[in-house]
């Protein structure tokens, strides 16, 4: 049987080569694509927030872990697709309106694909009628927001009070982080979750849609 | 800032004790503009009200030093435009620079700006040299050239994202691209005491350093501190708002000796990791508590970081990184009346 286990080092050391050429041979050698994301590729992920948690890996380490659990899933992705194998939700995800940060919600955004989920991401500088939008067109379960900036937090509220308008804010639940975002802040504005690291995110998608 | 303010800064790093404790908080666009009852755009955009915005701070809170003091700046925007970023300023938003590079091989048809003629920087002087005069009639001195730091500068061209990945995919490129910011910024900063020779201080504010491990930042941060922080000047001025553990120990080796950090660590902690060589410019939560916190919140904030500091020694309290938007003057008034009261 194939030694998988160059595919769980590729993901957590970042070789995102590695990890689309291990995933390919193993495809080619019958194994079970479930079998790679669930015993391989999640608890690789859930290493590399163990380690970024603990002062190990930094956000670079974070970053290429990210882009080589996107690579493997690339080839992965139409085989699960066929099996009609449902993710564990579907995220709209995307920075507030003025903020051109991306980090944060680029690294959330791998962890949760990792996680199971499908996740769309709207980009940066998304403003509130956009989130409005997608979350009409796409039927996430969840809206994630992110922001850096002080100065763009208050986009955060400008489109929880969005949805609200729209009449659509109880078929979401709205996630919010980044660097300036508290669990206060979040319980000001009526997010239904606040993610501290982004290597927390998907055991939180998880919690709010229990 | 004043001489006296000035002259009690450079006894806070000697390490001279103060009575009452000084207090001290960086001060910009993001809340200066709207707690003068301007937009940010009216204040970027008017040299005069810009002036008196700060006039109206110095006058309404004379007992505390606001850093760097008459700051001129157009937000993150000011380094970046002299490489051609395309700038963007909403009525009442933080400016920002967008992306230039799509990838880091295109950092290698970059060319080193010239901050006397490039982007923002000219009117960035300008404004300092006209109202100069105005500035030194109400007692005081332009004391700080001012610059975002080599890699937040290398993020604003090409985004923290890819940044932060090239420095592990292409360490090559990486490395050359922080040369060039860095010998721009080396230039700028001496263009700004060139125009500017009541200038004895530097201020660098990099956030970016406090995202990378210890390798990194001795290989991409460090090096490149070194060489901004290397003019002869008395007061060496860091700002990172990120988390500051890993760098903080290395800090002293790039010149340092004053820091401004984010609420992620406590004065103490800090103190123990520069080894007591760095004066320390902080640290209550800036938006929980100054901003949104009431009066009695930020007295109660400020009494318990001063009962617990084990050293008041080398200490500027503040909050932690800037001021936020949306703060009070009346938290301000607090803020320095409990240190005065407390510390006298």
């Amino acid at each position: 049987m194939q030694d998988l286990k160059p595919l769980y080092d590729a993901v957590l050391n970042g070789d995102a080569k590695s990890a689309k050429t291990v995933t390919e041979q193993a495809l080619s050698a019958g194994i079970d694509p479930m079998k790679l994301v669930q015993d391989y590729m999640m608890p690789a992920m859930g290493e590399v927030g163990r380690r970024f948690e603990c002062n190990e890996y930094f956000v670079p380490e974070l970053l290429l872990s990210a882009r080589a659990m996107k690579a493997a899933l690339e080839p992965l992705r139409p085989l699960l697709e066929a099996r009609s194998l449902q993710p564990a939700g579907r995220v709209v995800i995307g920075t507030v309106k003025g903020d051109l940060h991306d980090i944060g919600k680029n690294l959330v955004a791998a962890m949760l694909e990792g996680g199971g989920f499908e996740v769309i991401d709207l980009g940066v500088s998304v403003t509130p009628d956009q989130f409005v939008a997608a979350v009409k067109k796409q039927n996430p379960q969840i809206l994630a927001l992110s922001a850096l900036l002080t100065t763009t937090m208050p986009s955060m509220k400008e489109t929880v009070d969005a949805l609200k308008q729209a009449g659509i804010r109880e078929q979401v639940k709205v996630l919010v982080g980044g660097a300036p975002i508290t669990q206060r802040y979040a319980d000001e504005i009526g997010a239904d979750g606040y993610g501290e690291s982004a290597s927390s995110a998907t055991g939180l998608a998880k919690r709010v849609l229990a | 800032m004043t001489d006296q303010q000035w002259q009690t800064l450079l006894a806070v790093i000697r390490g001279e004790q103060q009575r009452p404790m000084p207090t001290g908080f960086i001060i910009d666009s993001p809340w200066l503009p709207n707690w003068a009852g301007h937009t940010i755009l009216d204040y970027l955009a008017s040299d005069r009200i810009w002036f008196e915005a700060n006039m109206k701070a110095l006058n309404t809170f004379p007992k505390t030093t606001f850093l760097p003091g008459f700051w001129s700046e157009f937000g993150m925007c000011t380094e970046p435009s002299a490489f051609g970023t395309v700038s963007t300023f909403e009525e009442n938003a933080f400016p920002f620079a967008k992306k230039l590079l799509r990838t880091i091989e295109a950092a290698d048809d970059l060319e080193k700006p010239n901050p006397r003629t490039d982007g923002l920087l000219p009117l960035v002087v300008k404004r300092l040299q006209h109202w100069q005069p105005e500035i030194e009639k109400a007692g005081h001195r332009i004391r700080f050239a001012v610059a975002r730091g080599p890699l937040n500068v290398a993020t604003f061209l090409m985004g923290t994202t890819e940044f932060l990945m090239a420095l592990k995919t292409d360490a090559e490129r990486t490395h050359r691209l922080l040369a060039l910011t860095t010998d721009y910024l080396v230039e700028w900063i001496a263009y700004q005491r060139e125009c500017f020779p009541t200038i004895d201080g530097i201020l660098v504010l990099d956030d970016i350093v406090g995202f990378v491990g210890e390798k990194d930042f001795l290989e991409f941060g460090l090096p490149y501190l070194k060489r901004v922080f290397a003019a002869d000047v008395a007061v060496k001025f860091f700002h990172n708002d990120a988390p500051c553990k890993i760098c903080a120990p290395h800090l002293p080796k790039a010149g340092i000796n004053l820091l401004n950090f984010g609420i992620q660590h406590t004065l103490n902690d800090m103190k123990t990791w520069t080894g007591n060589k760095i004066a320390l410019l902080g640290n209550i939560p800036p938006r929980d508590v100054l901003a949104q916190g009431t009066p009695d919140q930020v007295r109660d904030a400020v009494t318990t970081l001063l009962n617990g500091l084990n050293d008041r020694s080398r200490l500027i309290l503040s909050c932690g990184g800037g001021i936020p938007p949306g703060v009070s003057t009346q938290n301000i008034e607090t803020f320095i009346a409990t240190v005065e009261k407390l510390t006298a």
